[in-house]
């Protein structure tokens, strides 16, 4: 498991209420009890510990926050795009 | 009694205190008792440039023992204290969740979530942060006091709050009164709570220049201001039947309540206001001035409060004002601002469980015109039938409750 995936699953954890669950990267983020507005909570706290910014609408159902594993594919992305711009800038 | 404005009376079976005296009415009603003064420099933050630093702080407090769910643990102060006081208040009533349909919740603040707001707006205009927290928004409401208790209660029927700056806590509990009285209802929670110990809300404060920087000394010669200070009181109210049909203890009744709004100006008060809401809660009472033993005044120490509460309760209570014992509790707990009607009738209820009149503490010598028996330095025990909370705010809205003890 990388760096960035360390980072998600520990945020997952803290803001978990029951962060004694096993977590992997093809855990449903449903089956962790994460609910919409925990999800913010998440988001927000990704977004101050990448730099980054995450578009995340709590009213849509979103294929990027459906598994642990697609979260950090999602926060991957982002990562590589803004180093990318940056680079190019 | 027979029954009073031909609806159902309503007593009050359960109580909660969160205050710089201590958290639960049980400690908080010896520091009471005591004469002790919870009134210290501010501890809670960095006061930087403030030359106002004394407050009344909440001191004792884990929302993680005293909220049960997730979400009031995790939010504002203001909540916190709202939701710790109302288990406070269930629990002693021996009532079991969930309270249901015929069951309200009226619990209002003054500012609402304020630390929050301000921890927000710092993470955006000093921090450049690219967002505020996502709670911020449910954490600043007012509402999200009532709404956790009702939650946390399961109380179904009318849950919202009352704003109405120091006298938010006297309106909540006057309409949970009303509802209960009418039959709409047959159990409340109801009361207020504030949280407003920071540095943005201080320095505003402090820009009114109503503040002491000495200490809160209501009716003394040497008043220089109010002293704001945390905390919430709440109590839980139910038709009386319906409490002894359970086996309840009943702790006192609510007997009437008294509103009106002296129309006039946003800071000085008037005396017809005042008077006109003592009177009506006398007569919603169906009391005569002279039943009453005890006044637990608005005494915020302020300048005009003072003397106009002593005018209008002179007025009111005419020869009996020279036997009212009259006193301002603000002296131990502060002014609590929106939650200070609750916990004054906090002080109400247990003044005549316990058949004891508190102390203006602090008080050497009354100001001019401040000519009543405030009780002063130290408390006196004496039965007590029947009592008065007053409670005057900015804008000139003004609320008194009375109550009974129970036996009446």
């Amino acid at each position: 498991m990388d760096d960035v995936a360390e980072k998600i699953i520990a945020i997952l954890r803290k803001n978990m209420r029951h962060p004694e669950k096993e977590i992997a990267l093809d855990t449903k983020l449903a089956d962790l009890e994460i609910e919409s507005l925990d999800l913010a909570v998440i988001v927000f706290d990704i977004e101050d510990t990448f730099g980054i910014q995450i578009p995340y609408n709590a009213n849509e159902e979103m294929a990027d926050f459906a598994t642990v594993g697609s979260v950090v594919d999602k926060v991957t992305t982002v990562l590589v795009s803004q180093n990318a711009s940056g680079a190019a800038a | 009694m027979s029954e009073r404005n031909c609806g159902r009376r309503v007593a009050i079976t359960g109580t909660g205190v969160v205050s710089a005296l201590g958290t639960g009415v049980e400690k908080f009603w010896s520091a009471i008792k005591a004469g002790e003064n919870g009134i210290a420099p501010i501890a809670g933050f960095p006061l930087q440039d403030l030359y106002i630093t004394i407050g009344g702080e909440v001191r004792d407090f884990d929302a993680r023992d005293l909220c049960k769910s997730r979400g009031a643990q995790l939010s504002d102060p203001f909540t916190q204290y709202a939701v710790a006081a109302a288990w406070e208040a269930v629990r002693q009533s021996g009532l079991e969740g969930p309270l249901g349909e015929r069951a309200a919740c009226i619990v209002g603040s003054g500012a609402g979530g304020v630390t929050t707001q301000e921890k927000a707006y710092e993470d955006i205009f000093v921090h450049k942060k690219k967002a505020t927290h996502p709670l911020t928004l449910l954490k600043t409401i007012i509402s999200s006091s009532p709404a956790h208790i009702s939650i946390e209660h399961g109380i179904k029927g009318p849950v919202f709050g009352t704003v109405s700056a120091c006298s938010t806590a006297a309106h909540a509990i006057g309409l949970a009164f009303q509802m209960i009285r009418s039959g709409m209802m047959d159990v409340a929670v109801a009361g207020a709570s504030e949280a407003p110990l920071n540095y943005g809300c201080m320095r505003a404060w402090q820009a009114m220049r109503v503040l002491s920087p000495e200490g809160c000394y209501p009716f003394a010669k040497r008043r220089n201001g109010t002293v704001i200070a945390e905390g919430a009181g709440i109590l839980l109210l139910e038709d009386l039947e319906h409490a002894r049909a359970r086996g309840a203890t009943v702790l006192g009744e609510v007997l009437g309540f008294g509103m009106t709004s002296d129309a006039a100006d946003m800071v000085n008060p008037d005396i017809e206001g005042p008077t006109r809401a003592m009177q009506i809660a006398l007569d919603d009472a169906k009391l005569s001035p002279a039943d009453i033993d005890y006044l637990n005044a608005h005494g915020t120490a302020t300048a005009a409060n003072d003397i106009n509460e002593t005018r209008a309760i002179r007025k009111v209570f005419g020869a009996h004002a020279d036997s009212l014992a009259v006193s301002s509790t603000k002296s131990m707990h502060g002014h609590c601002l929106g939650a200070g009607g609750g916990v004054e009738a906090v002080v109400c209820v247990q003044a005549m469980r316990d058949g004891f009149i508190p102390a203006t503490i602090g008080l050497d010598e009354p100001g001019e015109g401040c000519d009543l028996d405030y009780v002063p330095r130290e408390g006196r025990y004496r039965a007590l039938g029947y009592t008065m909370s007053n409670s005057f705010a900015f804008g000139g809205l003004n609320a008194v409750l009375v109550f009974g003890s129970a036996i009446n």
